[in-house]
């Protein structure tokens, strides 16, 4: 397997920018989640690398040979479509083995590896059946095995989960997870989903208004947003406008402890990002800011209590998970929670500062 | 149960068979209308089609197969065998599918391409096709007529150009003379097979585009681009995905293009020879020619439809069996 690499690459329809110039390495045998909201250019990049889109500039490198002005059936890639674009005149085999067939594969042959994909995606005993016979699931592993039948360099990923059920959506996001460390194959997947790409990535980029905001590996992007847009889009946190004061940050009356802070200069505006499990409940020997609250909403999802609270500096979700000590909010109480000095994420605000 | 309660029951759940009972009178009208004027001219023609010729005058209603008899093994059977009726069926049918496949393949590229057009240009086109449908038959053939001729037409453009030239020179101009596309001085397309196909195409072709335009645009372009990605190009895309996810849409536009050219009739009067003229133009020379003989004129009309209808019952068929 081979590393594929994006120069500089960007595409304009008309006047419009739908994908800004980006530099972006996808490693041999990885697998990269592309992120981001409906129309951030996520689509367009993917169409870009698969050649079903001509970039307005930039270069397509696969490892390190330019292929950026080879047609898409040149290129090869394996793509498994949002709708999954089967071939509702052809039986399920007959889908799998499309790309051996036409490359001119002996039909012994090619029978013989669509058995063998249909096992991989278990789907044997499914081969002879039409399109039309197969549930949605069924139909996204016929998707994968076709797009894999080529033994593709790259296999790519058009929002794959979006015509599942929420249920099927997650099984199948770690089948094909597994799927693709066994090959080992080089892939790149488009979602909107944050907890999809979390599950299935070794690396997200996260993407808006066709720019690349953060590259990193899931973890990183969650604990260590690199800017407002990326702390609110992936996972939930909860935001506070302040300026930097004396090494922390003042928010309406508050002076916030936060190590983040270091890195600006005093009476410089930002935001502050906190997620909603980070704030403490009844420790009071934890290091942070201490605030007073008051409990307006309970939401019990199950594993997991939302807690809406009315602070000193504004409203907040706190997440409460049910441990060993099971407490009972109710709505009115007052509470006290801390921030925790490490767990507040602190981003440029753009603002004139406060003198 | 009380008589109450039942009374009651039946105020609250009103039976729905007196609902599906009702029938209104602007309705029975409606459809008493309908029925008749689709079927009443057919069972006249059915009617017509036993009925019997009184020479040097009208016909009489009658019960006779004399008329079918004809049409199939000829007035003098079983002294004489002829298939002259037979032959007119056979010309009906040969023009009518080489014209309604004429249309659909040359339409099929041109509706594709146009369906890959910006919204703006394929209403433009389609407003401008749709236009070209006010044409009457009578018309297009006059403009066929006079672009054929050969006084005024192509062939005097071949010979002024000095392409017949060139022709005869470079051996094609026999090859067309053995198609029948030419005298022993010039090219002629009148009166010709040629002729006659290329304008009962062109009669259709707004058809053959109307009727394959939905099913075009609504063609998945992702199954186009997924073939893409696994090394199919435009022609392999073309054969292997476009035109058996079209085949149904084709087999109903071309079995609809033919039913209607079964009945064309100027085309073939002024561009087929006359030992190859349709049973179209059969059936009028019997209904309104010199032997005003309606009864064999139905018979034959009969016969057109029946075959028209086996062609559909065909298709009918064919798309049922190969349905994904």
């Amino acid at each position: 397997m081979q590393a594929l690499e994006l120069s500089g690459i960007y595409k304009n329809f008309g006047s419009v920018r739908a994908v800004e110039s980006s530099n972006l390495t996808f490693a041999a045998g990885e697998l990269t989640a592309l992120l981001g909201p409906s129309g951030c250019g996520k689509t367009t990049l993917l169409r870009m690398i698969a050649g079903l889109e001509e970039p307005s500039g930039g270069s397509i490198l696969l490892g390190g040979r330019d292929i950026t002005g080879l047609a898409a059936h040149q290129r090869k890639f394996g793509m498994v479509f949002q709708n999954f674009a089967l071939f509702p005149h052809l039986s399920v085999r007959e889908n799998v083995v499309y790309a051996l067939v036409i490359s001119g594969v002996s039909k012994t042959e090619a029978m013989e590896t669509g058995n063998r994909l249909l096992d991989l995606v278990q789907l044997s005993g499914y081969g002879d059946r039409r399109i039309g016979e197969l549930s949605g699931g069924q139909r996204q592993r016929v998707a994968i095995a076709r797009a894999l039948a080529q033994e593709p360099e790259v296999f790519l990923l058009d929002e794959p989960m979006s015509a599942l059920d929420a249920k099927l959506r997650e099984d199948m996001q770690v089948e094909l997870r597994l799927l693709q460390q066994r090959l080992g194959i080089t892939t790149v997947v488009v979602t909107h989903d944050q907890r999809e790409a979390m599950t299935m990535a070794d690396k997200i980029v996260v993407m808006s208004q066709g720019r690349v905001e953060q590259v990193g590996p899931p973890h990183q992007i969650y604990h260590r947003p690199e800017n407002a847009f990326v702390a609110d889009f992936i996972g939930k946190a909860n935001f506070f406008d302040g300026v930097i004061e004396k090494g922390g940050i003042r928010v309406g009356s508050v002076l916030l402890q936060a190590q983040a802070a270091a890195n600006f200069l005093n009476g410089s505006p930002v935001r502050v990002a906190c997620r909603p499990e980070t704030p403490c409940f009844f420790q009071r020997d934890a290091a942070g800011t201490s605030l007073k609250s008051k409990v307006t909403f309970v939401r019990d999802v199950g594993a997991v209590r939302d807690i809406h609270l009315e602070t000193e500096i504004g409203r907040m979700i706190v997440e409460y998970a049910r441990g060993e000590t099971d407490h009972d909010f109710r709505i009115g109480q007052e509470l006290s929670i801390v921030l925790p000095a490490d767990g507040l994420h602190v981003f440029p605000r753009a603002e004139q500062a406060v003198a | 149960m009380t008589l109450v309660s039942d009374t009651q029951a039946a105020v609250v759940h009103p039976k729905p068979q007196s609902a599906r009972f009702t029938v209104s009178v602007p309705a029975v009208v409606l459809w008493t209308v309908i029925l008749f004027l689709c079927l009443t001219p057919f069972l006249l023609v059915l009617a017509i089609s036993f009925g019997q010729k009184i020479e040097g005058a009208s016909w009489e209603w009658a019960f006779t197969f004399a008329n079918y008899e004809r049409v199939f093994v000829g007035a003098n059977w079983p002294e004489e065998f002829t298939a002259l009726y037979l032959q007119r069926l056979y010309y009906s049918l040969f023009y009518a599918v080489i014209a309604a496949l004429l249309a659909i393949l040359t339409a099929f590229p041109f509706t594709y391409l146009m369906t890959r057009l910006s919204r703006r240009a394929q209403s433009a086109w389609l407003v401008f096709i749709l236009s070209s449908l006010s044409l009457s038959e009578v018309f297009i053939v006059m403009g066929w007529d006079v672009l054929l001729s050969n006084r005024s037409g192509l062939p005097m453009v071949f010979k002024e150009t000095g392409l017949t030239d060139w022709l005869k020179a470079n051996g094609y101009f026999e090859t067309m003379r053995e198609w029948g596309l030419a005298n022993p001085r010039n090219v002629k397309f009148k009166t010709s097979v040629f002729a006659t196909v290329l304008t009962m195409a062109y009669l259709v072709w707004p058809y053959a585009v109307i009727l394959l335009y939905p099913p075009l645009s609504r063609l998945d372009r992702s199954m186009i681009e997924a073939s893409q990605t696994m090394g199919a190009g435009p022609w392999t895309v073309m054969r292997t995905v476009i035109l058996p996810t079209m085949r149904l849409p084709l087999l109903g536009a071309t079995l609809l293009l033919f039913v209607f050219l079964l009945g064309v009739y100027v085309a073939v009067t002024v561009f087929a020879e006359p030992a190859k003229q349709t049973m179209a133009v059969s059936v009028y020379e019997a209904v309104r020619g010199n032997t005003l003989n309606a009864p064999f004129g139905s018979a034959q009309a009969v016969v057109l439809l029946c075959t028209a209808a086996i062609f559909l019952v065909a298709g009918q068929w064919i798309s049922r069996k190969s349905a994904p």
